[in-house]
């Protein structure tokens, strides 16, 4: 087990988690292990804990008890820019971008901060970084849109943004909160193979959270189901999805298509 | 030791001390009036009333004009008493109608630009009504002198605050925590949303918690008034020190308004002791340190 | 902290073309050289006050427009670089210059200070303890009479004999305050600014693309103080005496009604709201001066209520309609 901190195929790895809010357990003994490669989808019902187990990961909030390792490293005591900064990206779940900056500024400005240049007052920040900025909006489908102020984007274009400025700090692993939320089947469809064929070709590992099941279906490697903060089962999809627990929890689901 | 009590002679002289503390309690009670108000507005309406102190500047200036047209005696004052929180809690009224229902949908740094902007307004019809010149309210012949407690002198018009004030905590709890009004207004505080969907009439709500916690700023300041030089510039004085205590105590939190109330009368009354100028920055420093071991007050509740 | 934007639209300034910002520049900087032969003394005097003012406003609106954060106590840094002026001046003899370089150090690090406690707190309390520690400055002021000189202020701070007079005094602030402003231009269009209007926008998203929010955040109050700091320089020398309420909190008001009055979101607005605002104290002035404050929260309370771009706002901007998006 001490081994697998340190094994440089795991990503992330989250051993005995626990976090409580007053009296509530929200996440409880969370082991966690995501090796390179991974297309890891964390599912379960509303409130099992899903957003504050990435909220501990990625800092965001303190966790009680327990450990959380990225590629070797404990993380568990660092705030979010440091965590970022290990390479760690992450999306929310409610979209966030910067509104009134345009799209290109809006991942011209993650690119500035994660090449550490954020606090030079001396250059034209308009200049620096467009090509690598227009690429990767051209990654997401975006390019087109480019001199727009991000917040007139149609709620769809918006996740893809967020997506890049995620991408800009070139994560090793990319958390996406709930990242179709939101969106018509067809554009969830689209975005997490969007997502999936960019973590092809950059050998990304992702971590996402879903609700929608013929997406975590079709687009994950493995799954992780959560309930009541607790992981409850974890496997290959087609085992998850005839995994009677999980069946039980996920009244009514039980179908395959 | 020594070296402590020539610094500080007056810290073996329980008497001087038992009556410092008296003081300070009754500042700390116009302190706790004025804040309150403030904190309950918050909680209710979460918008900080950057006006406050000059509700309280108004009544101060109201019990100055009240006491002069009555007749003379204590039955005049009482009155006076009475009266001049009526007036700033009307003054609340018509600014909450007018004004705020405007902009409580808006961003809360306006909110509270605006209500700054109300500081200058009232602060400039204070003046011309008034004029610049200091104003006094003197006290009722009954209340005037001092009595002897404990062999120190003590001014009796603090006796009356001391008697209030209890009256005034127990009241308010009363009102807070055995009325319905006072339910709805905790509840209001908790969640707004929730209140207007069981069918509560939220704004007119607002409107009635603006009004009387212009009312009770009004009431620190009539009260206040017999004990200080109503001048220009109050509204800054009492603004500050409101800061300082809801901040210390928390926003839209009564025990801590109370606590932090009664805390910073009391440094001001011993700071004026030690060295006047001190006790400014021992206030703020105070403050300071509170807001970073614990960003929303002693008791106050995080921001949304 | 968020300076809000209308629901259904985001306007954001859109500057003119290059070609017409250039002839805006040089058409601009002719008039103003050319001012002082065409106007009387009484109207230099006054544009060198627009200038302070207009310096004031945009240091405070690299917090307010840029960072989100609203300063309530900013006349502090403006009040600090005064004094510090006027001190070194007046009490150790130092030359104008120098004493005028030293301003800004001075309001700095009394950014510094503030600042540190200030970042940590969202917005109401961080309007509440800059009102506050504004307030403290003051009282420092006014009451170390030693060496303040207290509520009497001190007097005869004067520039040297070569500039003395008005017009020499006018074309010396233009060239300390236009200085100031490319500087400000400079640090707005940088990696820095680009960083702090992401921390206005989102500072959760912010943070996750490795900005240390609080750090940032500091940083750009105490570029503001800096700059803040150099207009209460210039203004000290310009008007001979300093006193305490330049500290006061309703001095504090003043640059966020330029603020308000030109437009938060543009670079040159707080440069006519400056100019709108001197032509109404003014105006105001010679008619009822009793009145001004009166009259400056209420012009707010209205530009709030009715305007909630300001009048340079509805000029420069080209607006975006957006469709309802579903998370705000």
């Amino acid at each position: 087990m001490a081994n697998a901190a340190v094994d440089r195929e795991v990503v992330l790895e989250t051993r005995a988690l626990k976090k409580h809010f007053g009296g509530v357990l929200a996440v409880r003994d969370v082991d966690l292990t995501i090796p390179r490669g991974d297309l890891r989808a964390i599912i379960g019902p509303n409130g099992a804990g899903k957003t504050t187990l990435f909220n501990l990961i990625t800092g965001d909030i303190r966790h009680d008890s327990g450990t959380i390792h990225f590629c070797g490293e404990e993380i568990g005591a660092l705030p979010p820019d440091q965590v970022c900064r290990r390479g760690l990206g992450r999306t929310f779940q409610i979209t966030s971008v910067f509104r009134r900056l345009t799209v290109l500024e809006n991942v011209q400005t993650a690119i500035l901060a994660h090449h550490g240049r954020h606090y030079n007052l001396f250059a034209r920040a308009a200049r620096l970084y467009r090509e690598v900025a227009l690429a990767l909006l051209a990654r997401v489908g975006l390019d087109g849109q480019a001199p727009k102020p991000s917040g007139v984007l149609s709620h769809g274009d918006q996740r893809r943004l967020e997506l890049a400025i995620a991408l800009a700090s070139e994560p090793r692993l990319l958390m996406l909160d709930e990242p179709t939320a939101g969106m018509a089947p067809r554009e969830r469809h689209a975005l997490m193979a969007l997502v999936a064929s960019i973590a092809a070709d950059t050998g990304l590992t992702v971590l996402f959270t879903e609700h929608d099941m013929d997406v975590v279906f079709a687009v994950s490697r493995r799954i992780t189901v959560m309930h009541q903060g607790a992981v409850i089962a974890d496997g290959a999809p087609r085992d998850i999805r005839l995994d009677p627990e999980v069946q039980r929890i996920y009244l009514g689901y039980t179908k395959a298509e | 030791m020594d070296v402590i009590t020539n610094l500080f002679p007056w810290i073996t002289n329980g008497p001087l001390i038992a009556v410092q503390v008296m003081s300070g309690l009754s500042v700390g009670m116009f302190l706790f009036l004025v804040s309150v108000g403030m904190s309950l507005i918050f909680g209710v309406t979460r918008i900080v009333n950057l006006a406050h102190g000059s509700f309280y500047m108004v009544s101060a200036y109201l019990m100055v004009t009240l006491v002069e047209w009555l007749p003379e005696g204590a039955a005049g004052f009482w009155i006076a008493l009475v009266l001049a929180p009526i007036g700033v809690a009307i003054l609340g009224g018509v600014i909450e109608v007018t004004l705020l229902r405007r902009i409580y949908h808006r961003d809360p740094m306006m909110q509270l630009i605006l209500t700054f902007g109300l500081i200058l307004i009232i602060g400039t019809l204070v003046l011309l009504v008034w004029g610049p010149d200091n104003k006094s309210v003197s006290r009722p012949e009954a209340l005037a002198g001092a009595v002897r407690i404990f062999g120190q002198p003590f001014p009796s018009y603090y006796l009356l605050v001391l008697a209030l004030a209890p009256v005034i905590a127990v009241g308010l709890w009363l009102i807070f925590y055995r009325t319905r009004w006072g339910m709805l207004v905790r509840a209001a505080t908790v969640d707004r949303e929730m209140l207007g969907a069981l069918g509560v009439d939220v704004s007119l709500l607002y409107t009635e918690v603006f009004v009387f916690g212009s009312w009770l700023a009004g009431v620190g300041g009539a009260l206040a008034a017999p004990t200080i030089a109503v001048a220009l510039g109050m509204d800054a004085d009492v603004l500050i020190n409101a800061f300082v205590v809801v901040v210390i105590g928390g926003l839209g939190s009564f025990a801590g308004a109370l606590i932090s109330a009664l805390l910073v009368g009391e440094l001001q009354s011993f700071g004026i002791l030690i060295f006047p100028a001190v006790s400014i920055v021992l206030l703020f420093a105070i403050m300071a340190i509170v807001l970073i071991l614990r960003p929303w007050g002693l008791l106050g509740r995080p921001e949304e | 902290m968020t300076v809000e934007t209308p629901a259904a639209s985001i306007a954001i300034p859109r500057p003119l073309g290059a070609q017409r910002a250039a002839l805006a520049w040089i058409v601009g900087l002719a008039v103003a050289l050319a001012l002082p032969f065409v106007v009387s003394t009484f109207f230099i005097v006054l544009l060198i006050e627009i200038a302070v003012i207009a310096l004031f406003a945009t240091a405070f609106n690299l917090l307010m427009g840029y960072g989100g954060m609203v300063s309530f106590g900013h006349a502090a840094y403006f009040a600090l670089g005064a004094y510090a002026a006027a001190l070194l001046a007046k009490k150790a003899g130092w030359p104008m210059l120098a004493a005028l370089g030293a301003a800004p150090i001075v309001a700095a690090i009394g950014a510094l200070v503030f600042g540190y406690f200030i970042v940590r707190l969202t917005h109401t309390y961080f309007a509440m303890l800059s009102l506050a520690f504004g307030q403290i400055v003051y009282t420092i002021i006014f009451k170390w009479t030693s060496l303040t000189g207290g509520d009497n202020g001190l007097l005869n701070v004067w520039p040297p004999e070569f500039l003395r007079s008005q017009t020499a005094y006018y074309y010396f602030t233009l060239v300390i305050v236009g200085l100031c402003f490319l500087a400000l231009y400079a640090i707005v269009t940088s990696p820095f600014g680009y960083a702090l209007k992401a921390i206005r926008e989102n500072p959760r998203r912010a943070r996750f693309i490795g900005v240390n929010v609080r750090r940032h955040q500091l940083y750009a109050f105490v570029l503001s103080g800096f700059f803040s700091g150099v207009a209460g320089g210039i203004f000290a020398f310009h008007n001979g005496s300093v006193f305490p309420d330049f500290a006061f909190f309703a001095k504090s008001f003043e640059p966020l009604v330029v603020v308000l009055l030109g437009g938060v979101q543009s670079f040159y607005g707080p440069v006519a709201g400056a100019l709108g605002f001197k032509v109404l104290e003014w105006l105001i002035s010679k008619w009822a001066p009793i009145y001004w404050p009166l009259f400056l929260g209420a012009i707010v309370i209205a530009v709030i209520i009715v305007l909630p771009q300001g009048f340079v706002g509805l000029l420069e901007r080209r607006t975006w309609r957006t469709r309802p998006s579903i998370a705000k």
